[in-house]
């Protein structure tokens, strides 16, 4: 349990954002926000509770919500679309969610800890769900539509005519140009280091594999010289 | 010319001021872009106004006939002021149906546009029969049978949604249109008159049944009309398997996602400002304020002015306004306009 003055904290820096008066500028406590939200109807949760605990500065129960509910959200922003004053419940939970990260509240990281698989395949390839994973049995909600992703997939595939997508065991072809960027954007924009606070045996395994995948877009550059050299 | 007061719009605002300028000896000329005269309470068939109980047909119907039968009184039907020349005390005025009006002050008694439901569509008007306005409510009430339009049942409940059109930042209307709390709870005590069986629901961000609408409206619906009210906005309105319409709210006090079946949604609807208004805001030269009403000149010692001297405004021209303070506003217009012409004869003498 944290001391009054860290919860404190914890709200002063969720005020401090920058996005804070843009998503938050009064509540009338209609709650359309709340009849709205699809995770509502299915969990402890409620966007209208978290604005109007933020509105009412109410530091303990912030930080209670901070444990279980805001993960809750599906940052579908629905919320965002129909409120009368056009708060931003969604973009709130959003920062509440960086600073619980920041703050390296045991609660984000039990939270965020079975979604490290999604990240190791998302940061290595690029993209996570690929059209080969798609198996009639692991997906039963799909229920008869399922049969439009049975059947030849590499052929249907080639029939889209975007080069990036004619590839079934990822879900799109990602340029080792494009991943060194997205390092360098997820590095700069402050992600790998939430990643480290998060978890630090899978941000070890990831940086181990951004280093690899840097080495081998600078021996690519030097091959090109080298060709262009040869050229001359 | 000096005697005469040109008075735009003829609905209760407009009608006041017209009676009142003749009433001081002055004459009228009165322009209505429609074919009748009486504004949105007979445009639109309201039932029973508030607060007197009145049809409209009948308070409405006497301002006009008293207008009408007003020698001192010409009206233009069917026209618009085209160009507006001149300046306080010497106006002269082209009308759409090729006449020439000379007037010493203008009276702007243009009022205001209902909101159009269409511009909601999670609330499903447009897409289901039974979903309705106020003003089509009132009508039914009108009517004297309360039924689903769908196919002719009686409804079992209704629900009245609040502030369609109003107070809602994401489509620009940033106002409250004041009278819709204590019309819906008129409403909800007139559906249940003539339908007994009939439970009616209000869903309602505030209520604002302000001054002496409290206790003759608010608790009056509640403790013997046994209205409920509901503090919720409405996320959406759709349909169920069986024909109802399902309402997907939060009830705010239980602090649930709920969804209630009802057989008519009722729009609250609120009042933009006229649609007409950047056209009468040209030819009049009189500025709008931010929301697109006329704006309003200093109050306290220009009161019923506009941004130009010798025209003035009242009503819902100015913002939402009910009808007994348009009335009130129109009269206040008139005597402002009365009294330039009366500093002309003056100065004239």
């Amino acid at each position: 349990m944290a001391t009054y003055a860290e919860m404190q904290q914890i709200y002063d820096d969720i005020r401090g954002d920058f996005r804070y008066d843009h998503e938050l500028n009064g509540c009338l406590n209609c709650g359309i926000c709340t009849a709205t939200c699809p995770s509502a109807q299915f969990y402890d949760y409620s966007p209208r509770e978290i604005v109007q605990l933020l509105w009412t500065e109410n530091v303990e129960q912030i930080y209670d919500a901070m444990q279980e509910k805001i993960w809750a959200c599906a940052q579908c922003m629905t919320c965002a679309a129909r409120c009368p004053f056009k708060n931003s419940p969604g973009g709130l939970v959003a920062i509440m969610r960086e600073v619980a990260i920041k703050h390296e509240m045991q609660s984000a990281k039990d939270v965020l800890r079975p979604f490290g698989r999604v990240m190791l395949k998302l940061i290595t390839t690029g993209n996570q769900l690929s059209p080969d994973m798609i198996q009639p049995d692991h997906f039963p909600d799909w229920g008869p539509n399922i049969q439009k992703v049975e059947g030849d997939l590499r052929l249907l595939r080639k029939a889209i005519p975007v080069k990036t997508l004619q590839t079934v065991d990822t879900a799109w072809e990602v340029s080792l140009k494009t991943s060194v960027e997205m390092y360098t954007i997820w590095e700069m924009t402050g992600v790998l280091r939430s990643l480290e606070l998060m978890d630090e045996n899978l941000f070890d395994v990831i940086e181990d594999f951004i280093d690899e995948k840097r080495e081998d877009y600078e021996d690519w550059l030097e091959e090109q010289e080298e060709d262009e050299e040869d050229d001359d | 010319m000096g005697d005469t007061v040109l008075v735009v719009g003829a609905g209760p605002a407009g009608l006041s001021a017209a009676a009142n300028v003749t009433a001081a000896g002055y004459k009228v000329v009165m322009v209505e872009k429609e074919e009748v005269l009486g504004g949105a309470p007979i445009l639109s068939g309201y039932a029973r106004l508030v607060p007197s109980g009145e049809w409209a047909k009948d308070a409405i119907g006497r301002m006009v006939s008293r207008v009408e039968e007003d020698a001192n009184c010409t009206v233009h039907k069917n026209a618009k002021v085209t160009q507006l020349d001149g300046e306080a005390g010497n106006f002269t005025a082209t009308l759409s149906n090729g006449e020439t009006v000379k007037a010493g002050a203008v009276v702007l008694a243009t009022g205001f546009t209902h909101f159009d439901s269409i511009n909601k569509p999670e609330w499903g008007f447009g897409t289901y029969e039974d979903v309705l306005t106020t003003t089509q409510m009132e009508q039914m009430v009108s009517s004297g049978k309360i039924i689903c339009p769908s196919d002719g049942r009686v409804p079992e409940r209704v629900a009245i949604l609040l502030c369609v059109g109003s107070r809602d930042r994401q489509i620009g209307r940033e106002w409250c249109s004041k009278i819709c709390c204590t019309v819906s709870a008129n409403l909800a005590m007139e559906i249940k008159e003539i339908s007994p069986g009939t439970d009616v629901f209000i869903y309602y961000m505030d209520i604002r049944t302000y001054g002496l609408y409290e206790d003759k409206f608010y608790w009056k619906s509640q403790e013997e009309f046994k209205t409920k009210f509901v503090k919720a906005r409405i996320a959406e309105v759709t349909a169920s398997g069986d024909g109802r319409l399902l309402v997907k709210g939060e009830d705010t006090l239980v602090k649930r996602p709920i969804v209630i079946p009802f057989d008519i949604v009722v729009h609250a609807i609120g009042m933009d400002p006229n649609e007409d208004n950047p056209e009468i805001s040209r030819i009049f030269g009189v500025g709008l304020e931010k929301h697109g009403f006329i704006e309003r000149a200093e109050h306290y010692t220009n009161t019923c002015g506009t941004t130009r001297r010798g025209i003035y405004s009242c009503g819902a021209a100015y913002a939402p306004e009910t009808i007994d303070d348009s009335i009130s506003q129109g009269a206040a217009a008139g005597a402002r306009a009365v009294a330039d012409l009366h500093a002309l004869v003056r100065k004239a003498g």
